[in-house]
């Protein structure tokens, strides 16, 4: 298995403000790395340096062997999920339209998608099960909906690492299981390397192979299973963390009904 | 109207008007989509510096302003990202200090110029054939940019960072739209005004963007209601005897509000 993604002694200042410190990361192709932290943790300037948008203060990161800033002028290397926004409700695109974005590099300059590359681009929304909402207007969609054409966006690219930025933004706690299941089928079938950050640590545990927790220093934890206790927590959010057990009954609850 | 279509000026003042509509259309579907009224209303008052300079100095008015307004859109960018203040402030600085700089040189030059009247309220009926090459060539060049960076565009209006990701020169192409708005404001100065100019670059855009799904149907609406304001507009003026400007302007608003009571209904 080969290295997808190596940090060495990483930091980044920002401002004068050290927003990583000290970050050691090794990510092998083909695993779904989650990584859980507070706002303000950077989380967002992890992702930004993976991808070769924000250069770091100190210390090396190579993807695939490569320096990211020599990826991202290379064909269908990132597949990428920034944070979701607020789309102008009268956006003039439809679906489709975005999904064809993650093939503009394809198609070079001067020319716009051709069949080939729509043929890919329903493919991808067919591949994320919302190929009937291609000639839907895409800001009007739910933001699930968003989400998953997204998804299909950055599949259209034929990348060969998925990063996603919170995905889980706007999307209710039922779609969010479909979601997060949906990405889990797509790194088994897609043999995908996945790198997801999010503030959501309840259901990312149950998805992903692999754990680390941010908050300008980065705890590597591997497997997620029993990684995010009440010590682990408390040190990453701070105090007057309540872990909580969810079984068949809530913890919590018991003790508040007592 | 034949007998306003047999006088040589509205000839003239209509090949410039269709010229400047097109022009008009294409960038104001960006302008819309990218939020960037201010940012035209505060490069189109910064032109009448532009102009001033040119009378002043003896330039031809229209080369300078482009040439000033280019620089007061790359100074309204760079000092709003380097500078720690948001957008809207840097536009309001850069265009009161330009209006003020025109208005020193007016006060300088010490003659009442009836020309600078031209420019601030617009006057399409006394352009002139070098105005109209002029406006055909500018017309031709910033078109031909926008429509050959017309998906990078797209997508750095739908997202900027992703674009950045998809191997996009943000930056460059963020300078070359700005140059591209602000040419195509000074161009159009001559048949709307200073004053007006961002009607143009405003109301067809929007108008578009009530109706059309897709990139290319709202340019194409956005230039077809840019036109017929244009058009319509020239010969309200002419029948009613009002300045074409004024005439271009309402009329644009016209078609703006029966296009929202009709989206509303419909």
């Amino acid at each position: 298995m080969s290295r997808a993604i190596k940090m060495e002694d990483l930091s980044v200042v920002i401002k004068g403000k050290e927003v990583l410190k000290n970050i050691h990361l090794s990510l092998d192709e083909g695993i779904f790395l989650g990584i859980v932290g507070p706002n303000g943790g950077g989380k967002t300037t992890l992702i930004r340096t993976v991808l070769g948008l924000l250069r770091p203060t100190t210390g090396t990161v190579s993807v695939f062997g490569r320096s990211p800033e020599s990826l991202l002028t290379e064909d269908g290397a990132f597949g990428y999920l920034p944070q979701q926004q607020n789309i102008d409700p009268n956006f003039p695109a439809t679906a489709l339209d975005i999904v064809l974005m993650g093939r503009y590099r394809s198609a070079g300059a001067l020319r716009w998608p051709g069949k080939k590359d729509r043929e890919k681009a329903v493919q991808a929304l067919s591949i994320m099960g919302v190929e009937e909402l291609k000639d839907s207007q895409y800001s009007q969609l739910s933001g699930g909906q968003q989400q998953r054409i997204s998804i299909a966006r950055a599949l259209a690219g034929d990348p060969k690492i998925l990063i996603l930025d919170e995905p889980s933004t706007g999307i209710d706690v039922v779609g969010q299981e479909d979601f997060y299941h949906l990405l889990k089928g797509l790194q088994k079938k897609m043999n995908l390397t996945i790198l997801m950050v999010s503030h959501d640590i309840g259901t990312v545990t149950t998805y992903v192979d692999e754990i680390a927790c941010l908050n300008i220093n980065l705890y590597y934890h591997g497997n997620p299973l029993g990684a995010l206790n009440e010590k682990v927590l408390t040190s990453l959010y701070g105090k007057n963390v309540d872990v909580l057990m969810h079984t068949d009954v809530c913890d919590k609850c018991e003790r508040l009904r007592k | 109207m034949p007998e306003a279509l047999a006088s040589p000026f509205m000839q003239k003042a209509l090949m410039a008007g269709v010229l400047v509509s097109l022009l008009t259309g294409l960038i104001s579907t960006f302008v819309v989509l990218r939020k960037m009224s201010f940012v035209g209303a505060g490069i189109s008052h910064a032109a009448f510096g532009g102009v001033a300079i040119g009378f002043y100095a003896g330039f031809n008015p229209l080369l300078a302003a482009v040439v000033y307004a280019v620089i007061v859109a790359i100074g309204i960018e760079t000092t709003a990202k380097r500078g720690r203040i948001s957008e809207d402030v840097s536009i309001g600085i850069f265009y009161s200090i330009s209006m003020a700089i025109g208005i020193a040189l007016v006060s300088l030059s010490q003659s009442y110029n009836i020309d600078l009247f031209g420019y601030l309220f617009g006057n399409i009926l006394a352009i002139t054939h070098d105005e109209i090459i002029l406006t055909l060539i500018t017309s031709a060049v910033v078109i031909a940019i926008i429509l050959f960076f017309l998906k990078e565009l797209f997508l750095i209006t739908y997202n900027e960072e992703l674009a950045r990701v998809s191997g996009i020169r943000v930056n460059l192409l963020n300078i070359l739209f700005l140059v591209a708005l602000s040419v195509s404001i000074v161009v159009s100065i001559r048949i709307v005004g200073i004053i007006m100019v961002s009607a143009l670059l405003v109301v067809p855009g929007a108008t578009a963007r009530l109706f059309a799904k897709g990139l290319r149907s709202m340019i194409a609406i956005s230039c077809a209601a840019g036109l017929v304001s244009v058009v319509a507009g020239l010969f309200f003026s002419y029948q009613y005897d009002i300045a074409p400007g004024a005439g271009i302007v309402l009329t644009s608003a016209v078609i703006f509000f029966t296009s929202l009571v009709l989206k509303k209904r419909g």
